[in-house]
């Protein structure tokens, strides 16, 4: 029996630490620093969502905020247009070829591949909702393995208006909502997504080789 | 005597200039509008003009104020240049991009040789864009 009951507080300990586990999962940095990428290619973006102008319009976020954390990024829409030109206008027909095929074309060190997997607004009683979500992966050119990826979403509700009380208010909401529905800006949560997925230490990419902390915050 | 409010003043500058990094908070580049100018191409994709013109704001105000241009805004515009047919324009963007940033040097190079290509066909030479315009040509 006392030996029971001294095993229940290891136990306990046993559950905390395991819940505490993946709330300090730090992702696994070996396969990146051992490729030491400096230029990253950003290919076209694959769409998911319902609305056909995401990816293009994604494009334009991420590669100001990719080469803030010190990489050289390849000018995207010239990219863009180069393959299309090659025949490679779908997306995901780029995604699904070799990611050493595409380095070695750019002269790039890592490819980055992103998804589109939401970017809608949505009614909510009388709130809008709008949402975007990402997928993001990073694959090196000279083995095609992948080094990080993140997935990372950004949520906005709309709900102005909300001063006031009874019908007034509620229809004060509604039209705010509305408006928020017909043009939703999606591009603060376009960026808020890359920058929570970027950051470091967190999630993100570790210093390249143009910041000043390169190899020295790992 | 004299030196030293030389050497205040320098120390004011130098104050001045750290200021206008912190306002940047740890930014590496000048960026201007660039993401702006993307997005607004792939909304409008009519508006070239603007776009172009918005790429070259950004090289330029990166240069005037002393500091690297982007990474990729050269051959951004480079490439606005050759998709209007100035292929020698292009071919000096192409270079600058190259030689500011040498992870480009392979494309880069492999766009020289094509923009070289279609300036000996001849090919293109007719079609004034905006990005002409802007180079004076």
């Amino acid at each position: 029996m006392a030996r029971h009951a001294s095993l229940a507080p290891a136990a306990l300990l046993l559950a905390l630490a395991a819940g505490c586990a993946p709330a300090q999962k730090k992702p696994d940095y070996a396969k990146f620093l051992a490729a030491q990428p400096r230029a990253i290619l950003i290919v076209p973006v694959v769409n998911k969502s319902v609305n056909v102008d995401a990816p293009d319009y994604f494009l334009s976020t991420i590669p100001v905020p990719v080469a803030e954390r010190g990489y050289y990024v390849f000018p995207v829409n010239m990219v863009k247009r180069v393959l299309e030109d090659d025949g490679l206008a779908d997306a995901a027909l780029v995604h699904g070829a070799e990611p050493q095929k595409l380095a070695a074309l750019f002269g790039a060190d890592a490819v980055l591949y992103v998804t589109v997997e939401r970017w809608d607004a949505k009614y909510i009683v009388v709130d809008t909702q709008v949402t975007v979500e990402f997928t993001y992966v990073l694959k090196d050119g000279k083995t095609g393995e992948s080094l990080w990826s993140a997935r990372r979403s950004a949520v906005h509700t709309a709900s102005q208006g909300s001063g006031q009380g009874g019908l007034a208010g509620l229809i004060a909401k509604a039209v705010a909502a509305a408006v928020a529905k017909a043009a939703p800006n999606y591009m603060p949560l376009a960026r808020q997504a890359n920058a929570a997925a970027l950051e470091y230490p967190g999630p993100g990419f570790p210093s390249g080789p143009y910041r000043p902390e390169y190899q020295q915050d790992l | 005597m004299d030196r030293t409010p030389r050497t205040l003043l320098l120390a004011a500058a130098a104050g001045l200039a750290l200021s206008a990094c912190a306002q940047r908070s740890g930014q590496l580049y000048r960026w201007g509008g660039y993401d702006a100018a993307l997005y607004s191409h792939y909304k409008k994709p009519q508006e070239r003009q603007e776009f172009v013109e918005r790429l070259k704001v950004v090289i330029l105000e990166a240069e005037q104020g002393g500091e690297k241009v982007p990474p990729g805004c050269y051959a951004e515009y480079g490439y606005a240049l050759l998709e209007e047919g100035q292929h020698r324009a292009a071919i000096s963007y192409f270079q600058k991009e190259r030689d500011l940033w040498p992870e480009s040097r392979a494309f880069m190079e492999k766009m020289i040789r094509n923009a070289e290509r279609l300036e000996g066909r001849g090919s293109g030479a007719s079609a004034k864009g905006p990005a002409a315009a802007l180079e004076g040509k």
